[in-house]
């Protein structure tokens, strides 16, 4: 009889603690730009929450944005297969893919924990540009899971963005602009 | 005398209702102070509740423009205005220049708009519930022989 006890209370903890963990409310997550302009010192941010991105979108039906889908022509791929270059990069190790070098411009392109990496520096005109992204291979993959090949699946994305870690940013850095996006578990920035 | 107790009683009852109903969905709050070139403070606190009623009155004519452009949004529209209300208090955008400062802010149920440059200061503040409801009233609105 107190081993059956001690075995009620025993699962009774392990349902408690299923139970609980499945209701735990995920924390949100945002999206936030950040534009700074050095000339005026003027700032522009921006703060949306990626659940209401994320409502939003499948109920937009708008020119080429439907239910979270985009539609691309081939004109904006040059041909090429986007889809097909992702699967490469998903079946290759951690490396350096593309890497073009020229008097004024460096581009690097590269994955790395799940990652992939762009890094652009730029310094034919006046003022050098620096442009660092990171795109977890999660949110690239539900980019492309659509049947069709001229579609973005931009709503699962965002759901694969809302579940990623915090690692989605975008950062563009000019003389007298910087711009910054990322995605983090902060409604302010 | 007990007749008119009781009278008075429902009437005041009936004021107390109404007051109620109409409260119900906030104020619409705008304070707009200027100080160039005349020293001008406006301030009006309104119920929400009067913004959809009003706009229930407004010829369909004069709302048919509006109405057809804001229609294909509605669904976007009432998604958004559903998840702002699931969110908690936050800054939605924030301008800020050398002499300008703008932000839009989600507080308690409301959007509020705030604009500080050096001469005006703008604040507007309204309940997500009157914005929907008006939107609502503007894209329903259709004249007569269109469907």
């Amino acid at each position: 009889m107190k081993m059956n006890i001690r075995s009620l209370a025993a699962a009774l903890a392990v349902f408690a603690t299923i139970s609980l963990s499945a209701h735990a409310a995920p924390a949100d997550r945002y999206l936030h730009v950040k534009v700074e302009d050095g000339t005026d010192g003027g700032s522009v941010n921006v703060n949306i929450p990626l659940a209401m991105a994320e409502k939003i979108l499948p109920a937009i039906h708008n020119g080429k944005l439907n239910e979270g889908r985009v539609v691309i022509s081939q004109a904006d791929t040059n041909g090429v297969d986007l889809k097909a270059i992702l699967d490469a990069i998903h079946a290759a190790p951690d490396n350096e893919f593309v890497s073009i070098r020229q008097k004024d411009q460096d581009v690097r392109i590269f994955k790395s924990n799940g990652n992939i990496l762009i890094k652009i520096r730029d310094s034919e005109d006046k003022e050098p540009q620096k442009v660092d992204v990171t795109i977890p291979l999660s949110v690239a993959d539900a980019l492309f899971s659509t049947f069709h090949q001229n579609e973005l699946n931009v709503s699962a994305a965002l759901q694969a963005l809302d579940q990623a870690g915090q690692t989605l940013a975008v950062t563009v850095e000019e003389a007298t602009q910087h711009v910054r996006i990322w995605v983090d578990e902060k409604n302010s920035q | 005398m007990i007749l008119l107790g009781k009278i008075v009683l429902g009437t005041a009852s009936s004021l107390v209702v109404c007051a109620g109903i109409l409260c119900s969905e906030g104020f619409v709050c705008v304070d707009v102070r200027e100080t160039q070139p005349e020293v001008h403070h406006i301030f009006v606190v309104a119920p929400a509740m009067l913004v959809p009623i009003c706009l229930h009155f407004v010829p369909a004519d004069k709302l048919q423009n509006a109405s057809e452009q804001v229609r294909p949004w509605m669904p976007a529209i009432r998604a958004a205005a559903q998840s702002l209300r699931e969110q908690a208090d936050m800054t939605l955008v924030e301008v800020a220049q050398s002499d300008q400062h703008v932000a839009v802010k989600k507080e308690g149920g409301s959007i509020v708009v705030d604009v500080k440059d050096s001469q005006d200061t703008v604040h507007v503040s309204v309940p997500l519930r009157a914005i929907s409801s008006s939107l609502e009233e503007i894209s329903s609105s259709q004249t007569a022989g269109k469907s």
